[in-house]
């Protein structure tokens, strides 16, 4: 079972431009941070060519891993999750011009992602956090789930769900401060009360 | 707007922790992230709050061709043998419909359509011909302008690619029932060829029907002519150039 030490580990051997540290990372944390581009993009292809991006970062930008603000699976999931969310939205125009052969290879991608609001379930199921889930409003769930798994922005998520653009940005707002609060209780995430500035 | 402000610095960062900030607020907040240690640090509070929602998302193992590609495109030369080697010993299409989807007959139902995406991207400048960072990767270029001389099309198309990106820097007025074409001119005289057609406005992707590197070597010219419909093989212009420009090799 690999822990977050071993990353850290394997992270700072990185800078050092160990290729089997690197290697070993890769193989480690590739599988959890391809779902993660694959949710967001519904695309195998891409998710890949994001994940391939993500390591060229990491190999040369190893030094720039902070781990006093960071877990190592932290900073991974940020690289691969913002090039993700880049792409999926310096993307959006050439995919609704796309073949289609893209089409299907989207439909595919969809039917083997797990719907977002399970996946936010088995999460906090997974960070023994159930209880946060509850605490929830539905509709916060929905909107939470769609930004963070699925990359939408706010107007993107009031179209999904049929609601007006004024209360998805409450929902979110106000679903993501809930969770704050229960993860905090539960001592989840950042210490010392998380205002950093 | 003050971003430093502690509240709003923390309302910034949440929104782009969780994926919601979007456009150029998005990135002048990552430009007040990378200068500003305050915004580094109220990101990083939340992404590691946020992380925990990652826990639940399913695992899904990249093809042998990824960490192969890796390799080649950085540490070059000596890895190329053994990475193709191991791409060769174990076609990632194989095992894709099981690692996806679980069950091997209905990974097998599917793999023909991931298997046309497959082939899209085993072209050898995917497993990495081109340096990382500081050049642009060998491609075929073209800017069309319009009858005024104003640049109206952008397109570009890695050499041994088979997408022609296409960027309309101005809208393309095209009348209903029409599209609009795009021809490539080969310099040896040859007749025009058909390349796809264009969006009218924003961007687009066309599918070509070969590699650039055979389409385009012998092209030094692009052009655009509105037609009643999308162009076959074979085919010759049916009206005038509305778009022209050269067509040149970036590397």
């Amino acid at each position: 079972m690999t822990t977050q030490e071993d990353l850290a580990r394997w992270i700072a051997r990185v800078v050092l431009q160990d290729r089997e540290a690197f290697e070993r990372l890769y193989r480690a944390t590739a599988d959890h941070l391809l779902g993660l581009a694959i949710g967001v993009l519904h695309r195998r292809e891409w998710a890949e060519e994001v994940l391939q991006e993500a390591f060229m970062n990491v190999w040369y930008g190893a030094q720039g891993y902070n781990p006093q603000i960071a877990s190592p699976m932290t900073w991974l999931i940020n690289i691969v999750r913002n090039k993700a969310i880049d792409r999926l939205r310096s993307g959006r125009a050439l995919r609704e011009a796309s073949v289609e052969l893209d089409d299907e290879a989207m439909n595919v991608a969809d039917d083997a992602a797990l719907p977002p609001e399970r996946q936010l379930d088995d999460s906090l199921t997974k960070a023994q956090v159930d209880r946060c889930m509850s605490q929830l409003a539905g509709q916060q769930r929905q909107a939470i789930a769609l930004a963070y798994y699925r990359g939408l922005v706010h107007a993107e998520i009031a179209e999904a769900l049929g609601a007006p653009l004024g209360s998805v940005k409450t929902w979110v707002r106000r679903g993501v401060d809930r969770l704050r609060g229960c993860l905090e209780a539960a001592g989840i995430g950042p210490a010392a009360g998380g205002r950093a500035a | 707007m003050n971003y430093l402000l502690p509240e709003r610095l923390d309302a910034l960062a949440r929104e782009y922790a969780t994926g919601t900030l979007a456009g150029g607020a998005r990135r002048r907040f990552e430009r007040l992230v990378r200068e500003q240690r305050a915004a580094q640090l109220a990101v990083a509070v939340w992404q590691q709050r946020l992380a925990v929602l990652a826990e639940g998302v399913p695992r899904v193992a990249p093809s042998p061709a990824v960490w192969a590609a890796l390799q080649q495109r950085l540490f070059g030369g000596a890895h190329a043998a053994a990475a193709r080697a191991a791409a060769a010993r174990e076609p990632w299409w194989r095992t894709l419909g099981t690692t996806l989807f679980g069950t091997p007959a209905l990974g097998g139902a599917l793999a023909g359509v991931l298997l046309a995406v497959v082939v899209l991207r085993q072209q050898p400048d995917w497993l990495g011909h081109e340096t990382y960072r500081e050049q642009l990767p060998a491609s075929y270029v073209g800017l069309l302008t319009d009858a005024t001389g104003r640049p109206t099309v952008l397109a570009s198309s890695r050499r041994h690619g088979r997408t022609l990106t296409v960027k309309l820097l101005q809208p393309l007025a095209v009348p209903p029932g029409k599209v609009a074409q795009l021809w490539a001119l080969p310099k040896d005289g040859k007749p025009p060829f058909p390349v796809g057609t264009l969006p009218a406005t924003g961007s687009g992707a066309v599918a070509l029907a070969d590699t650039s590197e055979k389409l385009f070597f012998t092209v030094d010219r692009l052009a655009v002519s509105f037609e009643p419909a999308p162009a076959a093989a074979g085919a010759a212009p049916a009206e005038g150039y509305l778009l022209s420009g050269h067509c040149v090799k970036l590397w």
